[in-house]
């Protein structure tokens, strides 16, 4: 989508996350290497698509940790490199990228886009990210619109390379995952062309120097960050309050402005939050008595401020997270900023929205669930009957993927934190036999899931003779993201090699071990009730297929269509198939009684006809 | 126009929320303005909610409408329409609201009913200043497609006099996204006549 007058004024419709790949382009990225992970998961897809056009090589790594360390090769070579992850991602990078700020990135310039996701829309926390950029003492940069995203990515090269630093973008759902106007700027012409690493690529025997020198490094970007224009500076003559804010939140701050209509209030954008610019925020501070800091998700920015400015001699009032005139949990947006003015004014904001509004009593909400056909609910529909018959006592240890929706499933999955825990806590869980505990585990664990942080936990739990049983359930792909190639997908790339997950386990030798398909719900009942009741470890790799893969979709028969037969169904007195198991397209029949099956919906893979105890699901073939 | 004019698509996963968004914003442009638009969907790839903002105006608004500041509401779902509603209508909100209902899935934690539809437009037509119900279902059935219900709800809603996109305009950036021979096309000019049934 295109606009002109002129040509130089050409305009892009562009996410803040294909934003931020024009902008590495422009810079004449030649690397990337990347997880998927919402919402981060675009910046690189997007590179991919561009690959061949632009000359840059670009891989989904086996987790975030190999891809800064294969970026950070990269740039030590010369070639610039941009290295994209979601918040969580950049906790299983941290260990790197704590080492490589000392040691330096050498002439290629090193880019770290981290894609923070407040209120944990499609993540397992909220974490701020930012903290990891004031642990590591290195650059940090949050654009706030569209353009400024690609502006501050081509920056964030030149500042890399002069600095031999990594620098850390974050950016965060809303800018991400929206998209406005961007003007282009000019791609580099610069050849990309590897050359020798720097010497003294290691931080022994002095860390504590390479330390000192990375700080003499952050106190020059401070000066520069003082000039760079990206902290665009609103203030007015007779400021009655000043805002600070970073990211997207500057956009909420722009908007809540204009709909207060207010012209005593001044507005700073900080662009660059670490190491804040000192002379360029204490001089506005002397020139008003109050200021409210927006930004998402914790008093970064705002602890920062009240730091640089204990040396002050008069203090202006503070007001944000800090002070509960922001909340210090959650997403921002237009109105948080319009309710914390109105706090600090006096005014409780809050009097509209505490009364009930019409339609609120009936709405009622749309729950998180599998797919119509996905066989993560079959396999969790037989860990629930292999619960019932070990009177409950049996733990499922989860992981992260679509199949962490197993904790909504009737409480089927009981533990979910990060990549690779599943099989982590359950090595823990499989040794406490000795102090009386009697519940079997399962510990389970997808395909990409499995290469990303699953090896080291089935080393351990195989070296410590943890009773456990380990599920893999094996789609062949990185479904949750859009279906990234990983190390076990069937088609691979030309020039990549397949690794079995078979092979693996295999070569870790568990005491039992045995393949299975969460296809047939009845054999897989059984194979997971004998399976959990041996002794030691043992390793299930169950065949599974996602729905909306199109690499699956010959799996199903397209000549079937299943019904219900009334004169079996006992209606209302069972519901088992719509009410327990769930799948999306059985539906409910007010007038009938009974469910229905969605043609349009169903996948027509069958599963539901064994669920049903009075064989009322029936198979007929089409004609 | 009012700026910023604000446009809120309310569905669930699949029904084409983000392709709306994509229409309208690349109308917005052929108009000479400056469209943001913002998807907010969570971990639901298939059938949870989904909202798409679209901000239309001179410069870059932010990518969520504040409270009671939508334009127009476009209802994918009636269920969806009435939980932005509660969000986000006020007293200038147009919704036009598709009947047809996509049940909520639900196991565990009892049945969740999904509330009556009398009850739902009662709501809408509290929470906003104009609601036209549109019942597509013989449409659609004629065209042959369920899954144009987004360019079926595009085209009724070209019509309201207070949009400030022009139909041939949004008829024409449907077009260049979805292919001329799309039954998206016919879908889009049977909607264009269906904003009879109006609920004040």
């Amino acid at each position: 989508m295109r606009i002109g007058m002129k040509d130089q004024d050409h305009m892009t419709m562009m996410s803040g996350n294909e934003a931020i790949v024009r902008g590495a382009i422009e810079a004449g990225v030649g690397f990337c290497a990347s997880y998927p992970g919402t919402p981060a998961t675009e910046i690189a897809a997007n590179l991919f698509t561009l690959a061949d056009e632009h000359d840059i090589y670009v891989e989904w790594s086996v987790n975030e940790k190999v891809a800064l360390e294969a970026a950070t090769g990269a740039s030590w070579a010369g070639i610039p490199a941009l290295c994209s992850m979601k918040s969580l991602g950049l906790n299983v990078a941290s260990d790197f990228l704590l080492n490589v700020n000392l040691s330096g990135t050498g002439k290629g310039g090193l880019v770290i886009v981290v894609c923070d996701d407040p209120r944990g829309h499609s993540s397992s926390n909220e974490q701020d990210s930012r903290f990891y950029a004031k642990a590591a003492q290195i650059p940090l940069l949050e654009p706030s619109t569209y353009q400024e995203a690609k502006d501050v990515t081509k920056y964030a090269f030149k500042l890399s390379k002069k600095y031999e630093v990594p620098i850390i973008i974050r950016s965060t759902t809303r800018l991400s995952h929206s998209r406005g106007l961007v003007k282009r700027g000019l791609i580099s012409k610069k050849k990309k062309s590897a050359g020798n690493l720097p010497v003294g690529l290691y931080n022994v025997p002095m860390p504590h120097q390479k330390h000192r020198d990375l700080l003499r490094k952050i106190g020059r970007i401070m000066e520069e960050f003082e000039t760079t224009g990206f902290n665009t500076d609103l203030s007015i003559k007779d400021m009655e309050l000043l805002v600070i804010s970073s990211g997207v939140c500057s956009m909420y701050v722009r908007e809540a402005l204009h709909l207060l209509g207010t012209t005593k209030i001044g507005h700073l954008n900080i662009a660059t939050t670490y190491p804040l610019p000192k002379t360029t925020v204490t001089n506005l501070l002397d020139r008003t008595s109050r200021v409210l800091f927006i930004e998402e998700t914790d008093s970064f920015v705002e602890d920062e401020v009240r730091a640089l400015s204990a040396e002050l001699k008069k203090l202006p009032a503070f007001y944000g997270k800090r002070t509960g005139h922001v909340p210090n949990y959650g997403e921002m947006n237009t109105d948080v900023v319009r309710t914390a003015i109105g706090s600090m004014n006096g005014t409780s904001a809050n009097e509209v929205v505490s009364q009930q509004l019409p339609g609120e009593d009936i709405l009622v909400e749309r729950p998180l669930i599998f797919c119509a056909g996905c066989t993560h609910r079959n396999f969790y529909w037989a860990v629930r009957k292999v619960r019932k018959r070990m009177g409950g006592k049996l733990i499922v240890a989860g992981d992260i993927g679509c199949y962490s929706l197993g904790v909504f499933y009737d409480g089927a999955m009981n533990t979910m934190q990060a990549m690779g825990s599943g099989i982590g806590v359950a090595c823990g869980l499989g040794k406490l036999e000795r102090f009386g505990f009697d519940s079997k585990i399962i510990a389970v664990a997808g395909d990409s899931t499995f290469f990303h942080a699953c090896l080291p936990g089935l080393v351990n739990a195989r070296h410590k003779n943890a009773n456990l049983t380990f599920v893999i359930l094996d789609n062949a792909t990185t479904a949750m993201t859009g279906f990234q190639i990983h190390p076990g997908s069937h088609h691979q790339e030309k020039a990549h090699r397949r690794i079995e997950i078979e092979g693996i386990i295999k070569a870790v030798q568990p005491d039992f071990y045995d393949r299975g398909s969460t296809s047939d719900i009845r054999s897989l009942i059984e194979l997971l009730h004998s399976t959990i009741n041996k002794k030691g470890l043992k390793v299930l790799l169950l065949e599974s297929a996602c729905r909306l893969d199109e690499n699956s979709m010959d799996l199903v028969s397209k000549n079937t269509v299943f019904m219900i037969d009334s004169d079996s169904c006992r209606g209302e007195k069972c519901k088992i198939c719509v009410a327990d198991f769930g799948c999306p397209a059985i539906s409910w029949g007010d007038a009938t009684g009974q469910p229905i099956i969605l043609d349009a919906m169903c996948v027509r893979c069958g599963a539901c006809v064994v669920v049903c105890p009075h064989d009322a699901i029936k198979e007929e073939r089409l004609q | 126009m009012r700026e910023p004019f604000n446009i809120l698509v309310a569905g669930v996963g699949g029904q084409g929320n983000l392709l709306c968004g994509r229409i309208l914003a690349d109308a917005a442009i052929q108009q000479g303005l400056r469209p943001v638009v913002g998807d907010t969907f969570g971990a639901s790839r298939r059938g949870g909610s989904v909202l798409t903002h679209l901000r239309l105006g001179t410069r870059d608004w932010a990518p969520l409408i504040p409270k009671g500041e939508v334009d127009i509401l476009l209802g994918l779902e009636p269920l969806e329409a009435l939980r932005a509603a509660v969000e986000y209508a006020g007293a200038r909100t147009i919704a036009v609201v598709s009947l047809r209902r996509t049940p909520i899935s639900d196991i565990g934690s009892g049945n969740i009913e999904y509330p009556p539809l009398d009850k739902i437009s009662a709501a809408l037509t509290r929470l906003c200043k104009q609601v036209y119900i549109i019942d597509a279902d013989a449409a659609l059935s004629q065209i042959g497609s369920r899954r144009v219900l987004n360019s079926f709800l595009l085209g009724a809603m070209s019509r309201l006099t207070q949009s400030p996109l022009k139909p041939d305009v949004i008829r024409e950036s449907l077009n260049s996204l979805v292919g001329s021979d799309s039954i998206n096309m016919v879908a889009f000019e049977e909607g264009a006549t269906a904003l009879h049934v109006e609920l004040t």
